[in-house]
């Protein structure tokens, strides 16, 4: 993977990968000569192991009848009848299908958002008008999801400005965010709002990589912009949407805890409530800490399966992170 | 360049386009703010949009003289403050080894970060390991569990890498070690991608909710948006006064409108300071190896 970055944001190929011969003495003189190198790295090392492999570990318990009182040690490993629990559990399929549902709307709204954003950006001539449009873009991105759901309340209640607009145009008002139909569309609505400036970013990013001379070019054969669009700058930002894409694939189930919790009611639980908000309830406040885990398996094994899928898949047209 | 005529019309077609939505960006946060100077009655009764309607400042002196939001308001300081300097102390000692070909352990370790990337650690797990560590209803919790950010690390790493390897040779010969050099060198030389990434992870801080609401049981501890989220669900508390039998130029709706943009004004304050670095700074975000 990160080589293939590597190549998108240089647009070289790999240089020949060496592995270096595993001789211990060369790494205990290179220890030496630089130590002061792995000391700096010392925290960093032990960050990462503590609080993000120490929990991929610490998932085990999703095989086990988990005691808190006995720790993970002594705790007896039941095999996968935790995962046999969740299959037959109703709840589960509920908030799974919850889960893939909006997953999918943010994969077929929210995915191709920033990509068309940025085609539109790139098309604006007048500097000064792109500087103000974009810079009102980004600003939701910084703000934090209890803000933005405090505003999609406020805007949606009974009184709020969207019902005012409705009232102006004749039509009743409407309790949205109490109705169960509307709230995957304010979900993704949301989510789109608050994240697809910031997105077009990347973008842009490729679409400032591209030679002007191939503009030049094609405008010799006579292409308009439209043209030059659909075959030089889509083709180019190529390889940048396929990898987010696959980030996105790898991560799909994962939706975001604050944007749902901040927007979910017990009204809309049978269509709003994620694996995430459930694993909270049923996890952190009830103490079904071995179930809710396997629940947590299950969703990265779907989201890694779905990644190394697209990823072969990707490698056999153009290149995947691996 | 000759336009023609369809593409006359699309040009105009999308300014309209970006302009109305780039003003659905701010809009909200207006009406919100109209709604919040606006009385009582007024806001209930659908007929405030952007200007406020029988103008009063009560909700923003009633929610400015709420010592439990101020109290909120310090912890979310706090931890921006402390979070940030943890957070760049950690990043940049990660970042400067793994920057250099002479730690000879650059390339397992970086692949050991990146697939942290792409396997998130699963939240119960997570959260009994930061309970293991004695972490709970602690501010350490808001801030350890999340000092690096991968995406951060690695934007300043980027930017270490570009850095002229004479720097490092002729530090040496001066007699320089890595911490003298990463320190008295290399952070001068950062400044710009410094300031990125620190407003990154500031901006990251104040708006820590989920570790929060994982590891923060005491209300008393709680940063400014899991009390907004607290307030939000029950205005009731934020009032804090008996609505129906006193007579207040304020109610739930705009004292809701006044403490959602009251956690909001410190962003907006940074904002043109943000906007000036972090489009760089994202785009030097991309792996090298």
């Amino acid at each position: 993977m990160a080589d293939t970055l590597d190549q998108l944001s240089k647009g070289t190929t790999p240089a020949s990968v060496r592995i270096p011969k595993a001789k211990e003495n060369l790494y205990l003189a290179n220890m030496r000569k630089h130590w002061m190198l792995y000391i700096m790295i010392l925290p960093g090392i032990i960050y990462y192991l503590v609080f993000k492999y120490v929990p991929l570990a610490g998932s085990a318990i999703a095989f086990q009848d988990f005691q808190i009182m006995k720790g993970m040690m002594s705790s007896p490993w039941v095999g996968l009848d935790n995962f046999k629990f969740i299959f037959t559990y109703q709840d589960f399929y509920l908030v799974l299908r919850n889960t893939a549902t909006i997953a999918l709307y943010h994969l077929v709204f929210g995915f191709p958002a920033p990509i068309i954003l940025a085609l539109l950006f790139n098309e604006v001539r007048l500097m000064l008008a792109k500087r103000v449009v974009q810079s009102l873009f980004y600003l939701p991105h910084f703000l934090s999801w209890v803000v933005v759901g405090g505003i999609v309340f406020e805007l949606l209640a009974s009184e709020g400005a969207f019902n005012m607009i409705r009232g102006w145009l004749g039509m009743e008002p409407i309790l949205f965010m109490q109705e169960q139909r509307y709230f995957r569309s304010i979900v993704v609505i949301s989510a789109i709002w608050k994240d697809v400036g910031w997105g077009t970013i990347i973008y842009l990013a490729a679409i400032a990589g591209i030679n002007p001379n191939l503009y030049e070019a094609a405008v010799m054969d006579g292409a308009n912009r439209w043209k030059q669009t659909l075959h030089i700058t889509l083709p180019t930002m190529f390889p940048t949407i396929l990898v987010l894409f696959l980030l996105n694939i790898g991560n799909f189930l994962e939706l975001g805890f604050d944007q749902i919790y901040n927007l979910l009611t017990p009204m809309t639980y049978s269509v709003g409530d994620i694996i995430e908000t459930y694993v909270y309830r049923a996890g952190v406040l009830q103490g079904q800490y071995s179930v809710t885990t396997a629940i947590g398996l299950f969703q990265s094994v779907i989201g890694f399966a779905l990644l190394w899928i697209f990823n072969r898949m990707a490698r056999k047209s153009e290149q995947g992170l691996w | 360049m000759k336009q023609t005529n369809g593409e006359k019309t699309f040009q105009l077609f999308n300014y309209v386009f970006l302009f109305a939505a780039a003003a659905t960006m701010l809009l909200p946060l207006l009406q919100l703010l109209a709604v919040s100077l606006s009385s009582p009655v007024a806001a209930d009764s659908k007929r405030v949009f952007l200007l406020p309607v029988e103008f009063t400042t009560a909700s923003w002196t009633h929610i400015l003289g709420n010592e439990g939001l101020w109290t909120a308001f310090g912890i979310t300081v706090y931890i921006t403050v402390a979070g940030t300097l943890v957070s760049m102390l950690f990043s940049v000692l990660t970042a400067y080894p793994l920057a250099h070909k002479e730690f000879l352990l650059r390339k397992p370790v970086m692949l050991g970060i990146v697939i942290t990337m792409i396997f998130n650690a699963p939240m119960i797990p997570f959260f009994l390991t930061v309970r293991e560590l004695g972490m709970m209803n602690s501010l350490w919790s808001l801030i350890l569990p999340g000092a690096i950010g991968t995406f951060n690390m690695i934007i300043i790493r980027t930017f270490f890498m570009g850095l002229p390897k004479e720097l490092d040779d002729s530090a040496k010969i001066d007699g320089c070690s890595d911490f003298g050099i990463l320190f008295r060198i290399y952070l001068p030389l950062s400044k710009p991608v410094l300031a990125t990434v620190s407003l990154f992870y500031a901006v990251g801080y104040w708006n820590t909710f989920q570790r929060a609401v994982l590891f923060i049981r005491d209300p008393e501890k709680w940063p400014l948006q899991t009390k907004l989220r607290a307030y939000l669900t029950s205005p009731e508390e934020l009032a804090a006064v008996n609505l129906v039998l006193g007579d207040y130029d304020f109610n739930t709706t705009t004292l809701k409108a006044a403490t959602i943009l009251f956690a909001t004004i410190p962003i907006i304050l940074v904002y043109p300071y943000l906007q000036k670095y972090f489009v760089k700074g994202s785009m030097l975000g991309s792996l090298k190896e």
